[in-house]
């Protein structure tokens, strides 16, 4: 994670409020910084009940996010991926060949020869009826 | 000129383990994970019928290149990287729109919500999402842009972490931040709109 200004021993409540977000979201992974906003937070009351306000708005939103936003995949879709699978397996299956070609074709001219190499690869396979 | 042949056959190309094998621990481990697809497609698409293609898209990728995936680590972050590159791929080809860059949020919109360092707006605020009706937080999250929107999907419907985050989508952790706390200031901004247009505001419970 990105460093938050240079903190030193003490941070301002402009700083604190700045990055309180990553002290909620439990993003500080230099113990220090950590240490140093509880530091903070237990010296100064508004920064301190800013701080859980925040975090008992998150918690709110979480919640009110996670009821809503679970909808579940209709039962026609779950059919539609099984089915797809089954046919992509077949797929791997069947017989397969990959055939892989080199021509390398050399022309001279007035002395100057110029080297192609060319490679195609052609893939057989049998597509099953679906 | 002179034309050589080589024929290899599916089993050299093919790792060690056999299609039946593949495709009973694809079915086993990757097919739990149907429901979540499916309502993180929502997020992406805001539809239902296109979130059902992505879905069955993804699926088919994940499936041909699940050889691929590393067996102990995260399979359904797995997924939903499938997910976001399937989405970006196919379904935002076509409708191609400049995407809003980080530092674009209008001003008006953050100014809002840092107003609410008073006790009084912190208190509304809680009445407000206290008493918030049903629809109103997924209407909200569809109305942030696309990118706030899956930010905030990703944080704080499945709980991952910024690097997680930033490993699905495909961006630096440092944007995920941002875009994380403008995702989540904007949709505090919404909720506390709606709740003012249906004429919230006064504690006289009218």
């Amino acid at each position: 994670m990105q460093k938050i200004v240079d903190l030193g021993d003490r941070m301002e409540c402009s700083d604190v409020m700045r990055a309180v977000i990553l002290f909620i979201d439990n993003e500080l992974h230099d113990e220090n910084q950590a240490l140093t906003f509880q530091t903070h937070f237990q010296q100064c009351p508004q920064c301190l009940v800013e701080m859980e306000h925040e975090r008992q708005v998150l918690t709110r939103m979480k919640s009110l996010l996670a009821d809503e936003c679970c909808e579940q995949a209709p039962d026609e879709l779950q059919i539609r991926i099984a089915q797809q699978t089954a046919l992509l397996a077949a797929q791997m299956f069947s017989p397969t060949q990959i055939i892989t070609e080199y021509r390398r074709t050399e022309t001279t001219i007035n002395g100057e020869t110029h080297i192609e190499i060319e490679t195609t690869h052609e893939i057989r396979r049998d597509f099953p009826l679906s | 000129m002179s034309s050589e042949i080589e024929v290899r056959t599916p089993a050299e190309l093919m790792a060690t383990e056999s299609v039946a094998e593949r495709t009973a621990r694809f079915e086993r481990d990757a097919m739990q994970y149907t429901n979540q697809l499916y309502a993180a497609a929502l997020r992406y698409t805001k539809n239902p019928h296109n979130a059902q293609d992505l879905v069955q898209d993804t699926y088919a990728k994940a499936f041909t290149s699940f050889h691929q995936f590393e067996p102990g680590t995260n399979l359904k972050a797995w997924l939903y990287r499938i997910l976001t590159t399937t989405f970006i791929n196919t379904y935002r080809k076509d409708q191609r729109r400049p995407l809003i860059s980080d530092g674009e949020v209008e001003d008006w919109q953050l100014a809002e919500s840092a107003s609410h360092t008073s006790d009084q707006g912190k208190s509304a605020e809680d009445e407000v999402l206290e008493n918030l009706p049903d629809g109103d937080v997924k209407r909200a999250l569809h109305e942030i842009p696309e990118e706030f929107r899956l930010a905030v999907f990703y944080a704080d419907v499945e709980g991952y972490s910024y690097k997680e985050i930033a490993d699905i989508l495909g961006i630096p952790a440092g944007t995920v931040m941002s875009r994380l706390h403008r995702g989540r200031k904007l949709l505090r901004v919404l909720l506390m709109d709606y709740a003012k247009d249906r004429g919230f505001g006064g504690s006289d419970g009218m």
